[in-house]
């Protein structure tokens, strides 16, 4: 009945229906979006259990793989998807008026469909297209709101990501000269043969900043800070939590499957940690909350970055337990500044203007920096536990700048709570986030809640995820079920 | 002296282009100029996308008369580089409409001035003071933005 195909085809299709039926009917044009978004959250977990056992893979157009576009649906793949579709919904554009609020309602639907395609998809060059889509519909959206600082700013944006997909373009090119092949099963098949010398390293460092403008890797992250001030708070929320965990996620399967270099993962390693002191650093240094808030996203995904260079399975596990909890609880935090926004010396006093707001900005605080039991000390847990597992001194380095950034983050963001709860005349009271900024945010706090009393199965699952995720052979086997591996 | 092989001539052309291009995006100063430094870096890329599936002893992968030529060239980087053109022309195009934009509400393509202005226009709406002192570390009492009299409120 259902198929998980649908999942990047239906929001694809309504994209471009949506214009149409807003023409015939505004109330069902506002309606359709979210509505088909629910309809895909829902599909996703109908096809839960066909991925369960085993990964589903689609060859599009009845192409076999190595010759088609392949999809590749693990249950990581499917997590994913229906994250996507899921933080689309509940950061859905607030309503305004006229054109711009239909064309503001295709892009996100155009984001939707990208970001579904680029979770499930197994082809090199097909992940470079939904790359590239992803890019056009965030740019469309972090300049809707039509302000010169909105244009500037992704001006900026546009520049370093096209820059970023050249140079991914280049490593495509680089691989596809050297391994004959795009096919992500079939890479990981030919790789160790053909991908291990130096060539395979520049496509991979190629590829690398490529995908990392939008993971806001260290060099290449400029753009966020400026990004994220202009646009509005729910597209800065999606960005941050969503979208760079896409770009992250490719990052992973080109390392798990296709570059198993000692030099990559030393390269991810040195990166991520510059991520996350540059990052940290500049967030306590910031006066406003929407700098910080980004400022920070770029620390956290240092982290994942330094997870993911931790090789085998651990590092899997741990960095996907940071880019779950980050992807919780950045955007109810970017909601929070919706109204909140300004500079930190504003916000006095707003805990008496709302207290559950204020309750809950120091829930996902205390989470982000990592108190137990929170999620995000357990995440925070297994990262340095699983560098300081391995052996050599840039790990132990990495484990130590981790800690180092969760003592920064506790001073900026308690800095933000003292503000908070400061006593002032009910009279210059600034303003309380909206109620529907303030209903998600509590849905996600309630989430980051229920996961610390369900920790065990929640861990569990996510392990298992993991595994597969790390599995190399499995996910040929999957591909190519005739194939041979050597021993 | 044997004139350089063909290949070699085309690799260091897309070479070439990418750094061409490169090196353009981060010295130019206006816009525009900016703008064209993409298209010689997607240039390049995509040369070198070309390149790597071109064989110069081969026909096109055509079946005439049901001969099959003894060696043909891979046909696959070309479709995909029909792609990444369509994608690259599409993103251009995007970028020279914010470029558009950005000349009617600033009036200037200077990227120092855009700067100033972005960063300025940002320190106003949150409220936190002119560019200069934005990333100074805030004391640990009072409100400097309020203090010097920069805030927006």
């Amino acid at each position: 009945m259902t198929h998980p195909v649908l999942l990047f085809a239906l929001p694809l299709l309504a994209a471009f229906l949506l214009p149409v039926v807003w023409r015939a009917s505004p109330a069902a044009g506002r309606l359709f979006g979210p509505l088909v978004l629910a309809v895909n959250v829902v599909i996703g977990l109908l096809a839960w259990d066909d991925v369960a056992g085993q990964a589903l893979v689609i060859a599009l157009g009845g192409f076999q793989p190595p010759f088609g576009i392949a999809f590749y649906i693990d249950r990581l793949a499917l997590l994913f998807a229906v994250a996507v579709s899921l933080a689309i919904l509940l950061l859905w554009p607030a309503g305004r008026d006229g054109d711009g609020a239909v064309r503001e309602a295709t892009l996100t639907l155009v984001l939707a469909a990208a970001g579904t395609g680029l979770a499930m998809s197994g082809d090199l060059f097909n992940i470079y297209v939904f790359y590239e889509l992803t890019a056009v519909a965030s740019y469309g959206l972090a300049a809707a709101r039509g302000t010169g600082a909105g244009y500037a700013a992704t001006m900026r944006f546009v520049v370093i990501g096209s820059f970023g997909a050249a140079l991914m373009l280049i490593g495509v090119a680089l691989v596809y000269q050297a391994a004959g092949t795009l096919n992500l099963a079939q890479l990981a098949q030919v790789a160790p043969g053909t991908l291990d010398g130096p060539l395979g390293l520049a496509a991979f460092v190629f590829m690398l900043f490529g995908a990392g403008v939008k993971a806001e890797l260290f060099p290449v992250n400029t753009w966020v800070p400026e990004v994220y001030g202009a646009a509005s708070k729910r597209v800065a929320g999606l960005l941050a939590g969503i979208i760079s965990k896409l770009a992250l996620l490719i990052i992973l399967r080109l390392l798990v499957l296709v570059f198993q270099h000692a030099e990559a993962q030393q390269i991810l390693l040195l990166l991520g940690v510059a991520g996350v002191i540059t990052g940290e650093l500049a967030a306590w240094r910031a006066r406003d909350l929407t700098r910080m808030l980004a400022y920070s996203s770029i620390g956290q995904l240092g982290v994942m970055f330094i997870a993911f260079s931790i090789p085998g399975e651990a590092g899997v596990f741990a960095g996907l337990a940071v880019a779950l909890h980050h992807m919780v609880v950045k955007p109810a935090l970017f909601l929070l500044a919706g109204r909140w926004g300004g500079a930190v010396e504003r916000l006095d006093g707003a805990a008496q203007a709302s207290p559950l707001a204020a309750a809950l900005f120091i829930l996902l605080a205390l989470s982000l920096i990592g108190i137990p039991p929170l999620p995000g000390f357990w995440a925070k847990f297994l990262v340095v536990s699983s560098a300081l597992a391995q052996p050599g001194a840039a790990h132990a380095f990495a484990a130590a700048a981790i800690l180092f950034a969760a003592v920064v983050e506790a001073s900026y963001l308690f800095r933000v709570v003292a503000r908070l709860y400061r006593r002032l005349p009910a009279a210059r009271l600034p303003q309380a986030p909206g109620r529907r900024d303030l209903a998600v945010g509590s849905l996600l706090g309630a989430g980051l809640v229920a996961a610390v009393l369900w920790l065990a199965p929640v861990g569990d699952g996510l392990r298992g995820i993991a595994a597969e995720a790390a599995d190399r052979d499995g996910y040929i086997r999957a591909v190519n079920p005739a194939v041979e591996l050597l021993p | 002296m044997s004139p350089p092989d063909l290949g070699v001539i085309l690799f260091t052309a897309a070479f070439g282009l990418a750094g061409i291009g490169i090196l353009g995006i981060v010295i130019s100063a206006h816009l525009v100029r900016i703008v064209l430094s993409i298209v010689l870096l997607e240039t390049g890329a995509n040369l070198l996308l070309m390149l790597s599936g071109f064989r110069f002893d081969a026909v096109a992968p055509v079946i005439v008369d049901g001969v099959v030529p003894a060696s043909m060239v891979d046909p696959v980087p070309q479709a995909l580089v029909l792609t990444a053109i369509v994608i690259g022309v599409a993103v251009q195009a995007f970028m020279m409409t914010l470029v558009l934009r950005l000349r009617r509400v600033y009036g200037t393509l200077d990227i120092r001035e855009l700067r100033d202005l972005l960063e300025r226009d940002l320190a106003r709406e949150a409220g936190v003071g002119l560019p200069g002192s934005e990333n100074a570390p805030v004391p640990a009492t009072g409100s400097p933005a309020v203090a010097r009299g920069e805030g927006s409120s």
